[in-house]
């Protein structure tokens, strides 16, 4: 009996400032397959449909287990993790192309740095005095623990940036993942204390006024995190921080 | 001299940890990452870290995590380090609160602490079912700061491929490609600080990231830094098993009170959840009855392999037995697993809420790695430190659960100051040393690079001989391990680094070419794994995860010794050393005791 | 190329002040308008009366520039400098948020020209007198109609959709649950304005006084 076999396209471009080309390759079917197994199949035979010899497909991947945020792509349109992508619930031919609103690298792969340097911008981080033993941490309710510990599982792999309408080339827009950073970091009872440095960040261009709530973040989020409560939540906090500056100099 | 320059290589938990001591010292430094540090393995941990904080009122000590970890390790862990670490550990976990990570709280607004394998005691620490990912990222952040500040300069994208040492054998910079535009590249500094994480993509599937290919230290070892302890690889007990990767099933699930067990009757055929609580074998609770489910490691794994392959118990259609949490109430299930028992979810298409789990062993740490001495992080090329999973210091002969994070921060804590300390001392830095010296290994590589990509005869595809590779040493070289299979791998890995030579990289583009850098490790790999399988062979006892069925006792009359390999132009030596047992006499190591 | 310098706060406050003018004055003024209109439904008189009083304010041309003109360009225009800031990607992403976001847009334009037309013919075409007459005049025209309903429509969706945007952008309503229940207010709000609109509409075209029964 013949193997079950399916299609993958995909968008191919050796470097940004080649042309693109989509590539057929029929794969072998076998059960519980992902995204990521089919791009391991096609390097080990990087023949084409047609049977025209190509390269192996470059993508972005590390953990496998949706926790590094490295495998994000368009998988049929929609942006999200290769690896939680499996084939038995893709509609075939199954599309892959690059996530569009990063600078393209080659093939899958794109640069995504723009957020790090954004979480940077935004002082996203508890300034401590220094690594030596000086004790405790300070004490946190459990409630506030079980609104930050979701936030902190952002793994920055930049689906919610990628739908959002006003990240793109036009507009340096942080986007969610960001911002929802900066409400976890003003949550923190140190963290608190130097709110006002990333409030300020995100009154920039690119901060927070440019959420115009599309919404789409919080359904592009592999991890569940409330994005839409957190821009909502650090509005707030911006809009609050903001007054007060002006008006009492707090 | 002018200030020094340090290096590190590797942005997992112990190398951002040695970063930031570096750092902090007001030394520059330059890290480098194959991939954003924040993508870095350490996320994949899961359950927690430990740290004798006793806030439970059980008498707990940092002796008695000492203990429980040398004794766990089947004692051929060197002691003192191991007992530092121990000592460390609360004030580690102190710090990490500090630096922001959402531990889980109890209703005082302390830290809440959960027990582990090998364990009598809720001795760990944890957030949520992704404490390395939340470790990880606070680290993360605070190596941002010192980025934003201009104390730190990341390299990401760039892989290592060897050192630079002078003709006098010390370590005066680093050789690296960058992975975006192929261009190898060599950068000065006075130490280099490595902390390249696991090597499970040696065994094919396991339960690492791509990433974790141990080609940095394969690519130390041939340049002259021991290898020790090779032989000895933790398989985890619980995983789901995968075409791509094995997925953990974090321990933790067995210290919310998870139950591993088989139907007893083999062969039943009914789901899970529809076999009564009395015709299920709850075999680690009936074998182990003292630790029960939370038993170490390798004695779990090896309980696993026995209900399935001797005793023919296993789940019908597949070698896997149950983890089942579904007798835990659904709101502890997700306050405090909620992110291990997503993975099952989203993988297996099933509610382990609802449903027991499905799983079996997979390849998952190696205890052993690059030489360290027994102080400082320092291997034996001057200049060369190591941190984290990729040196073998504190695990012995198999690590406790938990432990793999604290050790990973603590080496960082250590190597980072020794190397500011020996960059210091040194009569004359980097910048002194002639271009040629860099220029001689910048042109090593690059030969090397040109000859992978000039190879137009090749045949070989790469994928398929680590995929072969994987395969003989997950069969012969991981739970259960004969000396004759041991040999018959060995005669495979010639026969795979012959095909080697033969290799079609089938992509000769000079951009962003994934192919060759996974074949240059490739390459690395294949010669770890011979380290690792000739450790294994020569090592003629059963200690912590090296289970020899034909030597089915520990002999610390002729092994409680250290392997140290070497490398001498291809060729592999093993010798030993003792190990430092001056703090705790070696016992028998047993888990059947009543409770 | 972004308007403000990189290091400028001008950008955030300038949205802001674009979502607030939505909202009040603009928003406000939208609803007290359908309300004195509605006296159309009432009778001929009594709408007469209202607009007479509404036009015999004090420092009209004053008033009528500080509360409506300049925020209701500064709305606009600045409201399609972002809208030119942002990519529509409904069609791929076709999330109903997603699509309030681009019905948002298309509202806002509507309305801007509908507005601008609407106070062409209405404010300074009569010199800044309407009686009853003259209105229903226009509204014989079922071009007219066509337009206002068009119009009315598009500015109450607007309002509406705007009124939930801004309790999120402000950060008022913030958990799902309030946000979904600011969508609901929204929702009745747009609903409302649009039905009032409707019905001042077709009371115009069809001299139709269903609200005059209690006058007697």
């Amino acid at each position: 009996m013949a193997d079950k076999t399916f299609i993958v396209r995909i968008k191919r471009q050796q470097r940004p400032d080649e042309s693109v080309r989509w590539e057929e390759y029929e794969l072998r079917y076998r059960p519980h397959m992902n995204v990521i197994i089919c791009l391991r199949d096609i390097a080990e035979k990087p023949f084409t449909q047609s049977g025209v010899e190509s390269t192996p497909v470059s993508y972005d991947a590390n953990c496998l287990e949706e926790v590094c945020g490295a495998c994000a792509m368009l998988i049929n349109g929609t942006a999200r993790q290769a690896c939680t992508a499996l084939v038995d619930d893709l509609e075939k031919p199954i599309r892959l192309e690059p996530l569009t609103k990063f600078p393209l690298v080659r093939d899958l792969v794109v640069d995504r740095s723009k957020m790090f340097e954004d979480l940077k911008r935004t002082h996203c981080w508890i300034p401590i005095d220094g690594t030596y033993d000086i004790g405790e941490g300070p004490r946190m309710a459990p409630s506030v623990q079980e609104k930050g510990y979701p936030l902190s599982r952002c793994i920055t792999c930049g689906n919610c940036l990628e739908v959002c309408p006003k990240v793109n080339q036009r507009d340096p827009f942080v986007g969610a993942a960001i911002v929802s950073q900066v409400r976890l970091f003003n949550m923190h009872p140190t963290g608190a204390m130097h709110s006002a440095e990333r409030l300020d960040a995100l009154m920039l261009p690119g901060g927070i006024a440019d959420c115009d709530n599309a919404q789409n973040c919080v359904k592009a989020c592999p991890k569940g995190i409330p994005l839409t409560e957190s821009l909502a939540a650090v509005n707030g906090q911006v809009l609050v921080h903001a007054v007060k500056s002006w008006l009492r100099g707090e | 001299m002018t200030q020094p320059k340090i290096i590190v290589v590797g942005g997992g938990l112990a190398g951002l940890m040695a970063t930031i001591r570096v750092a902090e010292s007001g030394i520059p430094v330059d890290l480098f990452s194959i991939v954003p540090v924040k993508r870095s393995h350490s996320v994949c941990a899961q359950g927690g870290i430990n740290a004798a904080k006793n806030l439970k009122g059980e008498g707990d000590s940092t002796w008695k995590h000492f203990d429980d970890t040398i004794y766990g390790g089947d004692f051929l862990a060197n002691q003192p380090l191991v007992k530092g670490m121990c000592e460390a550990a609360p004030a580690i976990i102190d710090l990490l609160d500090r630096m922001g990570v959402m531990f889980n709280r109890t209703p005082e607004g302390l830290l809440d602490f959960r027990r582990f394998g090998g364990t009598l005691y809720n001795r760990t620490a944890f957030a949520g079912a992704t404490t390395g990912q939340q470790l990880l990222y606070a680290l993360d952040e605070q190596v941002r700061r010192f980025e934003s500040e201009d104390k730190v300069k990341k390299f990401e994208g760039w892989t290592f491929l060897s050192v630079v040492l002078d003709d006098g054998g010390v370590c005066r910079g680093i050789c690296g490609m960058d992975l975006r535009t192929m261009e190898i590249r060599t950068f000065p500094c006075d130490a280099a600080i490595f902390c390249t994480g696991g090597i499970g993509v040696v065994f094919g599937r396991s339960t690492n990231s791509v990433v974790c290919t141990g080609s940095a230290q394969s690519a130390l070892f041939q340049q002259g830094v021991y290898y020790a302890n090779g032989e000895f690889i933790q398989v985890h007990p619980t995983a789901i098993p995968g075409e791509d990767k094995c997925r953990l099933m974090s321990e933790s699930a067995r210290g919310e009170g998870g139950r591993v067990w088989v139907p007893k009757q083999a062969g039943d055929e009914r789901a899970g959840k529809d076999i009564p609580e009395n015709e299920r074998f709850y075999f680690l609770e009936d074998w182990y009855p003292k630790y029960g489910n939370l038993v170490p490691r390798d004695v779990a794994t090896r309980a696993i392999h026995k209900i399935v392959f001797e005793m023919k118990m296993g789940l019908v259609g597949e070698p896997a037995v149950y983890l089942d949490v579904t007798h835990i109430p659904r709101e502890t299930l997700d306050r405090k697993l909620e992110g291990i028992l997503e993975i099952y979810e989203k993988f297996v298409g099933v509610d382990p809420r609802e449903e027991p789990m499905k799983v079996f062993p997979a390849m998952h740490y190696t205890m052993g790695g690059l030489w360290v001495d027994n102080q400082n992080q320092a291997t034996n090329v001057p200049g060369i430190y190591a941190a984290g999973e990729c040196e073998y210091q504190y695990h012995g002969a198999n690590r406790l659960g938990a432990n793999s994070l604290v050790s990973c921060i603590y080496g960082g804590m250590l190597a980072g100051p020794a190397a500011v300390r020996y960059s210091r001392g040194l009569e004359s830095g980097c910048e002194n040393v002639p271009g040629a010296i860099f220029e001689r290994e910048r042109v090593r590589q690059q030969d090397i690079t040109d000859a992978l990509l000039n190879q137009h005869k090749g045949t070989e595809n790469p994928i398929t001989i680590w995929r072969e590779m994987g395969d003989i040493m997950t069969e012969n070289v991981t739970v259960i391990r004969y000396n004759a299979n041991l040999q018959k791998t060995l005669v495979k890995l010639d026969e795979l680094s012959e095909r080697f030579t033969r290799i079609n990289l089938q992509d000769r583009t000079q951009w962003a070419n994934q192919t060759l850098n996974f074949v240059r490790e490739l390459g690395n790999m294949l010669i770890l794994a011979r380290v690792i399988t000739m450790g294994a062979l020569a090592r003629d006892e059963t200690r912590g995860a090296h289970y020899k069925p034909d030597f089915p006792e520990r002999d610390d009359a002729n092994w409680l010794k250290t392997t140290k390999a070497s490398y001498n132009e291809g060729n592999i030596q093993l010798e030993y050393e003792p190990v430092d047992t001056s703090l705790l006499q070696p016992r028998e190591r047993k888990y059947t005791a009543k409770a | 190329m972004p308007a403000v310098a990189p290091e400028s706060k001008t950008g955030y406050i300038l949205d802001k002040l674009q979502s607030l003018s939505g909202v009040v004055p603009i928003g406000a003024y939208l609803v007290d308008h359908l309300w004195s209109n509605s006296y159309a439904l009432v009778s001929i008189e009594k709408y007469n009366q209202v607009s007479g009083e509404l036009q015999t304010v004090p420092w009209r041309i004053g008033v009528e520039a500080a509360v409506l003109w300049i925020p209701l360009l500064f709305h606009s225009l600045y409201g399609m400098y972002i809208w030119s800031r942002g990519k529509s990607n409904a069609l791929s992403h076709p999330w109903m948020s997603n699509w309030m976001y681009v019905l948002q847009r298309w509202t806002g334009l509507l309305a801007f020209v509908f507005i601008g037309w609407h106070l062409y013919t209405e404010r300074f075409g009569g010199h800044g007198v309407t009686r009853y007459a003259g209105v229903a005049q226009d509204m014989a025209n079922p071009w007219y109609v066509i337009a206002y309903l068009l119009g009315v429509t598009a500015c109450s969706f607007h309002l509406g959709n705007g009124l939930w945007n801004f309790a999120c952008k402000w950060g008022i309503a913030i958990t799902p649950k309030a946000q979904h229940a600011a969508a609901w207010l929204g929702a009745v709000v747009g609903v409302g304005c649009t039905l009032a609109g409707v019905a001042v509409v077709l009371g115009f075209h069809y001299a139709w006084f269903p609200l005059g029964g209690y006058v007697q």
